[in-house]
């Protein structure tokens, strides 16, 4: 994934990528990317939750729009206890889970 | 590994280039030289990055293009091979206007029971629908893409998907930003 980004950005295009794993995005050396301390496969958080879904994406934008540097890594420290407290009360509410 | 290969390894790990975002912030030290020993030639031997490309246009008026490894694919297209022990080194479209409800994951290496519920979990394509008709953003290109994020020779990989990925996103779909999830 890692080489993708880097060949699209290479061709001029600016890009950022929304990683789970910190150590392996920085060792690829990507251009921008945001990460959230959240399991495989949850880079946007929880079915339903669309307010998280949202943030994660917003903070995607203005890292896109304010990285300076090459390799910048903006972390979002949302708890994953957090989310999925979260992620239970839109259960309870109704949400299938 | 052997004693050879070790004094290999401890040898590149003292000269390698000590980049400041590298201190203190690996989770799993070690993990990298083990990779390399087992696949050899792989990208993390990278040491450069490549120079920022800048925001041609705001992005309330910029084309963005979304590229996924999470192996999501529309219902009606074949799946990508799970099972090789390669890789599959293809990749799928997924048209931006699709409903979640018309596409699919097929993929094993991650868990997807979360975004089998919610697709936007992995492939936030109604978050980003939305953030376009709102105005957030100017647009989306006519497609998204897809791929196995397991592929286990990276020459082939970067001469196949990597190329075909990046040429079709700059000549086909005149994406302005890229936005990826590597899941």
């Amino acid at each position: 994934m890692g080489l993708i980004q880097r060949a699209v950005e290479l061709r001029g295009i600016p890009t950022l990528s929304i990683t789970v794993a910190r150590d392996v995005t920085e060792r690829l050396k990507v251009p921008r990317a945001v990460f959230v301390p959240w399991p495989m496969g949850h880079h946007f958080g929880v079915p339903f939750h669309r307010e998280l879904q949202r943030r994660v994406l917003m903070e995607a934008f203005r890292t896109l729009e304010t990285a300076t540097e090459s390799g910048t890594i903006q972390d979002l420290p949302i708890k994953w206890a957090d989310v999925r407290r979260e992620a239970n009360t839109l259960s309870a509410q109704g949400w299938k889970l | 590994m052997t004693e050879a290969s070790r004094a290999v390894l401890d040898d590149a790990q003292k000269t390698a280039p000590l980049d400041p975002r590298d201190a203190g912030t690996q989770l799993r030290p070690g993990l990298w030289h083990t990779i390399n020993e087992r696949y050899p030639g792989s990208m993390v031997t990278r040491h450069t990055h490549v120079p920022l490309a800048p925001l041609a246009k705001p992005l309330n008026q910029a084309r963005l293009v979304m590229i996924s490894s999470c192996g999501v694919h529309r219902k009606t297209d074949r799946p990508l091979d799970v099972c090789h022990p390669f890789g599959d080194f293809g990749f799928r479209r997924a048209p931006s206007n699709t409903r979640p409800a018309d596409l699919t994951i097929h993929q094993l290496k991650y868990p997807h029971d979360d975004a089998d519920q919610d697709i936007n979990v992995v492939f936030p394509i109604e978050r980003l629908q939305e953030l376009v008709a709102e105005g957030t953003l100017g647009g989306l290109t006519p497609n998204f893409f897809s791929f196995i994020g397991y592929n286990m020779a990276t020459e082939r990989f970067e001469r196949t998907v990597v190329h075909d990925i990046a040429e079709a996103v700059e000549v086909e779909e005149k994406a302005d930003v890229a936005l990826l999830v590597p899941a």
